[in-house]
């Protein structure tokens, strides 16, 4: 597997607008740490809409892990996306009535691919999500309480917990750390990048604060591959 | 998926909860209503039993029976003393009692026949008639009540009443002369006994006295000790008979008779004829109890839809960890189904609950037993018919959640 992301003469437009995203050529390469910075505006969701199949590209193709997302059907890119990569949203996006422990579980729920992948490590995805989660620094007690019960810092664990059970094979993060103070900000990605290295998992992960570079193998500037200069209608 | 239906549930207790009650309460009253049909159903074939036949004057069956057993309107005719005495003289004939109607106390009928009465009429499973307190009456002047006929007039053991002629509440030529002393009062049966005054036939023969001409008839004679027979015409005679098989060759014998023209009818057959022509108030109450459930299962989707909005980021959020629009639709089904399991259950629970605690009350006052049984087959499909209800009604919210998931996708709507 050459690389995790190959984006060729991408173009995208919301709904007739000017170009949002326009992307000639860009790489990610497989176990890379990628940072990607942009201020608001610049176009960063939208390629990660893009990424996530959730949106096709007008033009150009999206290729991860070698497979054109543009010639999945939706389903088939829901699919995909389950199976091969961890997502952390902005907002988590924990179920509320479920317990810390039950939200990580769910990644492998729907996913029979991930399933095989822990069953392959010869624990069950109980005890990884449980070692996942303590390692992250939730304590046993949190792990059963429901997530509308944790704070903002330990939701945002259990969310990068479920996105990295089952060793995907890509991690997208969008703005995971906008809403901590840079001491938890920092270890918290060291942690995330320290479990993405011992997954082989290839991380993607888009912010507006440069000073994070430091961690990451690459520092990309959305403006630097992006030649659209709008976009500032679906940020 | 069922563990998560479940705690999605549990997340939005209020509105489960609202939801489940509507459609328990709604699921009791369909099984109750069934329960109430059936039991009226029962207790009006329970009138009258340890008949075979029911004699009376040449009318419509249902007319006789509606007159002699449950004391509804008049019957033209009467009987002769002469044949009832034939009749009674019959070999297949065990036993036999006269009865004399069209007379009343506030209302309430009279029913004028003789202590055989006591011995031979049986109701519900072959039940006789007991007293509550007193004794039965034992000569002229005397009268027993019926539960309900003593507490509506507020009579006791021991008050005096006074007949008037003609069935109406208010009567213009009451029996003022002769007061009836009230020896007995009947515990309570559920039958049209409980409203019925009852006197001996001569009582009324010497209330009547000097009204009718029957003095000239002192050659009739009868069995009684005295050769006096007490009257000359009768209302209707109750015959049991030696075998239940002849009853209906004596039906047809005496239906033919050559002399009076008479009619004998089997209680049983008639009342079952008599109970579908209630088939409109059968219908009245299965049409309300649909109606109700069907108000129950429209909550519950009311509920559902507009619960979808609120969980348009739960459905988001399943949908970004891997779940497809075909599994929120499952999810959706599911919750709605579990809903109405529950809800069928607490229903049925619910019905029990009331019939335990309300069966003594609704028994003292309308005289109907509810019997504590097993749910039937028929109440099984009806809960089964609600379950499928619900489920075919849960499909509207989950395909609209199957659409919406669809275009929105992963949008997170804050």
């Amino acid at each position: 597997m050459a690389s995790a992301i190959e984006i060729d003469r991408l173009a995208f437009a919301w709904q007739g607008d000017q170009l949002t995203l326009d992307i000639p050529q860009w790489t990610v390469e497989a176990g890379e740490t990628v940072l990607l910075r942009g201020p608001s505006g610049s176009g960063k969701s939208t390629l990660l809409s893009l990424l996530a199949g959730i949106n096709v590209a007008q033009q150009g193709t999206v290729q991860l892990l070698d497979q054109s997302l543009s010639d999945l059907s939706g389903r088939k890119r829901d699919k995909f996306r389950a199976d091969h990569i961890g997502y952390i949203f902005q907002q988590f996006n924990l179920l509320p009535y479920l317990s810390a422990l039950d939200n990580v579980l769910l990644a492998t729920q729907f996913s029979p691919k991930r399933r095989q992948r822990v069953a392959a490590s010869g624990h069950s995805a109980e005890h990884l999500a449980v070692e996942y989660l303590q390692r992250l620094g939730l304590t046993s007690t949190q792990l059963h309480q429901t997530a509308v019960h944790l704070s903002v810092g330990q939701q945002q664990r259990v969310a990068a917990a479920r996105a990295l059970l089952g060793a995907p094979e890509l991690l997208i993060a969008d703005e995971p750390t906008s809403a901590l103070d840079s001491d938890r900000r920092d270890d918290f990605i060291k942690l995330l990048l320290e479990l993405s290295e011992q997954n082989n998992t290839t991380v993607l992960f888009v912010t507006h604060d440069a000073s994070l570079g430091q961690y990451f193998n690459r520092h990309v500037e959305l403006s630097d591959i992006n030649r659209a200069s709008g976009g500032l209608a679906h940020a | 998926m069922l563990k998560l239906a479940i705690k999605s549930l549990a997340n939005r207790k209020t509105s489960a909860l609202l939801t489940v009650i509507a459609i328990a309460v709604s699921v009791a009253l369909l099984l109750a209503v069934e329960r109430v049909k059936e039991q009226v159903q029962a207790n009006f074939a329970n009138t009258v039993s340890g008949t075979d036949l029911i004699v009376g004057p040449r009318s419509g069956d249902v007319q006789l029976l509606l007159a002699s057993v449950f004391h509804i309107g008049a019957l033209n005719n009467s009987m002769s003393w002469r044949s009832y005495e034939e009749l009674s003289q019959n070999r297949q004939v065990k036993w036999s009692v006269p009865i004399s109607l069209g007379d009343s106390v506030s209302g309430m009928p009279v029913v004028a026949t003789t202590v055989g009465y006591f011995q031979h009429f049986k109701y519900a499973n072959q039940q006789s008639l007991q007293l509550l307190e007193g004794d039965w009456f034992k000569r002229t002047e005397q009268a027993v009540l019926g539960a309900d006929a003593a507490e509506k007039l507020g009579y006791a053991v021991g008050d005096q009443l006074i007949i008037a002629h003609g069935t109406g509440g208010i009567s213009f030529s009451e029996h003022s002369g002769h007061p009836i002393d009230i020896v007995g009062i009947l515990k309570r049966t559920g039958t049209p006994v409980d409203q019925s005054v009852y006197v001996d036939l001569e009582t009324l023969e010497g209330i009547h006295g000097g009204e009718s001409e029957h003095e000239a008839h002192d050659e009739h004679h009868d069995e009684h000790a005295d050769h006096h027979h007490p009257t000359d015409a009768i209302s209707a005679a109750l015959v049991g008979l030696k075998s239940r098989q002849m009853a209906l060759f004596m039906q047809r014998d005496i239906n033919t008779a050559a002399g009076e023209p008479l009619t004998a009818l089997m209680p049983g057959q008639t009342l079952q004829q008599l109970w579908k022509t209630l088939r409109v108030f059968e219908q009245a109450l299965n049409g309300i109890s649909a109606i109700v459930v069907v108000i129950g299962l429209l909550g519950m989707l009311t509920i559902l839809l507009a619960s979808l909005r609120e969980r348009s980021r739960e459905m988001a959020v399943l949908r970004a960890v891997g779940a497809g629009p075909g599994t929120l639709f499952t999810l959706l089904v599911t919750e709605a189904v579990l809903l109405t399991i529950v809800a069928t259950a607490s229903g049925l629970t619910l019905l029990y609950i009331l019939q335990i605690s309300l069966s003594g009350i609704i028994q003292q006052q309308t005289g109907l037993l509810f019997a504590l049984q097993w749910p039937t087959v028929a109440d099984w499909w009806r809960m089964l018919f609600v379950v499928i209800a619900g489920f075919l009604m849960s499909l509207v919210p989950a395909w609209r959640a199957y659409r919406q998931s669809l275009a929105d996708g992963l949008t997170v709507k804050v």
